[in-house]
């Protein structure tokens, strides 16, 4: 995106139109709610059709190292992912559960372009009932407005820790 | 060594069985290996503190004198060092003192190493320089008289580098690390990393599983298109049915390659493009799996062990290090580093970022990975008196160089490791 979007932290003090507040904060709940519900096939079109997701670790972030645990460019390699999920990839079954916290909002670089800075938790249930804290850490969005709805342009997904357990294969 | 009995100091404790290897040799591995907690002990002993070459970590993690890097050999805390003369050290991160750790940080650069807790002193070789009120305050207390900081040191361990790989041993009377490699071995690092290289990535993965079962799963090239079905789902041109298995002399380290089929080296595939490996697919995002063709040897896919936790993989462009610590007898920390060569087009670089995809903690070719080894150990651990049946390709170990659809890298690993435990 060309700026660093840790930034937002000091976002401005500008109020952003109430609609636009409900839209951004609209996806990024859905999102969380979609994962959830374990309807996966929705994730890529919480992006635009060239959306970027990034799935990283916070000493890569920071290091500003290009490789993290799963980098999709555009929906067509979600869709991928997502067939993989149902069709190739084998794993003991599990759900998420998104505590997401109440993002700050900015204007992004374009005309109905928005930034956004959110954390989450996730916790993870395996099919035995085994409940743990799967990951904590950050979501750095950059949404658009296409058609009175928000979209991810790009989510970087910034996990606290460098250490996955087991295995990631339903995006946080 | 074939059948021979566990030597006695193995069980000290007196609620172990005796353990006897089965008699039909590397065919069998007794599934009490990879949950008796004495035999993990022993491990530690005779593996990780014994007569190999521990992969410690890259030499461009600790570029500039003053850098250090603490990583684990087996379970034992290390910290790898450069000096001011750019000598590299690895020395057990341990306090000669009362034994705590002097090297917190994963990396830092520091002028020398300070314990925190006394404030011992040492040089970034590991010799003692400073005591802390070693001549007491206003006369009182202190060192004895006879104290001498020459005495006391961090241990060290024998370092030497390889392909930019820093490597360390506890062992005193150890071959080079290229003899611990053997020829094979070292040819083929030198093809994958014997250049300057660039770290794009890392991240770990904790496995619920002994480390042994990663060491299994990676020399087990029998599962590779049963268990990961990714490239058939997606119906990629692979284009590389043709491979096998080269086993060091020793049998302990091995590389499994598959090569893509001359029939097939058609003139699209010879010309100089850089897309020029290009894959077919039914894949929605192709970008996913944009190559190059990056040596004339026609290999497209490898994994490369080093016994006994390290292996390389080359997976299309995607260059990583995979490092296995042992975390507990059930629990393993495997590292992913992913890798690119310095002289690397900013194209090229493109190419291995997207193809970390493939691999990792949630790599859509081998995910599967971070999760068969934990139902091994799940299957397994209230049957210590079985045994896993390994005969694919037959009872030998030997180099397989027609054909993927064997187990003797497997059988190569339970060779060394009888070998190197005495079981």
């Amino acid at each position: 995106m060309g700026w660093h979007m840790n930034e937002i932290a000091h976002f401005s003090q500008e109020r952003l139109d109430p609609s636009v507040r409900d839209m951004v904060e609209d996806l990024i709940c859905a999102y969380a709610f979609a994962l959830d519900d374990e309807d996966i096939d929705r994730w890529p079109y919480f992006f635009t059709e060239s959306g970027v997701y990034v799935l990283t670790t916070k000493e890569n972030h920071d290091a500003g190292l290009p490789i993290g645990i799963i980098r999709c460019i555009g929906r067509g390699m979600m869709s991928d992912r997502v067939k993989a999920f149902h069709t190739a990839n084998i794993f003991e079954p599990h759900s998420y559960s998104h505590m997401v916290s109440r993002p700050l909002i900015g204007r992004g670089p374009r005309q109905d372009s928005y930034v956004a800075r959110s954390n989450f938790q996730v916790i993870r249930t395996m099919q035995d009932g085994r409940t743990e804290l799967f990951a904590t850490g950050k979501y750095l969005d950059s949404m658009v407005i296409e058609k009175d709805a928000a979209r991810f342009q790009e989510r970087i997904v910034v996990l606290d820790s460098r250490q996955v357990d087991i295995l990631v294969v339903m995006p946080i | 060594m074939t059948g021979a009995s566990m030597p006695s100091d193995v069980l000290e404790s007196p609620t172990s069985e005796p353990f006897e290897w089965p008699s039909e040799g590397v065919t069998r591995a007794p599934y009490r290996l990879f949950s008796d907690a004495d035999i993990y002990a022993l491990e530690q002993k005779r593996i990780f503190r014994g007569p190999v070459w521990s992969f410690l970590c890259l030499e461009v993690e600790i570029p500039k004198p003053g850098d250090y890097r603490t990583t684990t050999v087996g379970e034992t805390p290390v910290v790898v060092t450069r000096d001011r003369e750019g000598q590299i050290h690895a020395l057990v991160n341990r306090c000669a003192h009362k034994g705590a750790l002097v090297c917190l940080k994963k990396k830092d650069n520091v002028a020398s190493l300070t314990c925190v807790y006394h404030a011992w002193n040492y040089e970034l070789d590991g010799r003692l320089k400073g005591v802390a009120f070693r001549n007491g305050i206003r006369g009182h207390g202190g060192m004895p008289a006879d104290f001498k900081t020459e005495d006391h040191r961090l241990q060290p361990l024998k370092v030497e580098s390889f392909c930019g790989m820093v490597f360390g041993t506890f062992a005193d009377e150890i071959d080079s690390v290229e003899h611990y490699l053997g020829a094979d071995m070292s040819t083929f690092l030198k093809r994958n990393l014997g250049r300057p290289l660039r770290i794009l990535g890392t991240h770990s993965q904790i496995i619920h599983n002994n480390w042994k079962l990663y060491a299994e799963n990676l020399r087990d090239s029998y599962h590779a298109t049963l268990l990961h079905t990714f490239y058939t789902t997606f119906k990629v041109n692979r284009l590389d049915m043709d491979g096998g298995i080269i086993l060091s002399d020793r049998k302990w380290h091995h590389i499994s390659f598959a090569r893509r089929a001359k029939m097939t080296e058609a003139e699209e595939y010879t010309t100089s493009n850089v897309h020029s490996a290009n894959y077919d697919s039914a894949l929605a995002g192709p970008g996913l799996l944009e190559a190059w063709d990056e040596f004339d040897d026609g290999i497209t896919h490898s994994i490369q062990t080093v016994f006994p936790n390290l292996c390389v993989q080359f997976t299309l462009n995607s260059l990583a290090i995979r490092f296995f610590a042992p975390r507990g007898v059930d629990k393993t920390e495997l590292f992913w580093i992913y890798l690119g060569y310095e002289r690397d087009t900013p194209e090229q670089a493109d190419m291995r970022v997207m193809q970390s995809n493939l691999t990792g903690a949630a790599g859509l070719v081998s995910l599967e990975d971070g999760c068969i080894n934990e139902f091994v150990q799940r299957g397994t651990r209230t049957s210590p008196q079985h045994a896993s049946f390994m005969e694919m390709g037959g009872r030998q170990v030997a180099s397989e160089k027609q054909s993927r659809a064997t187990e003797t890298a497997v059988r190569g690993f339970w060779h060394g490791y009888r070998e190197i435990m005495g079981f």
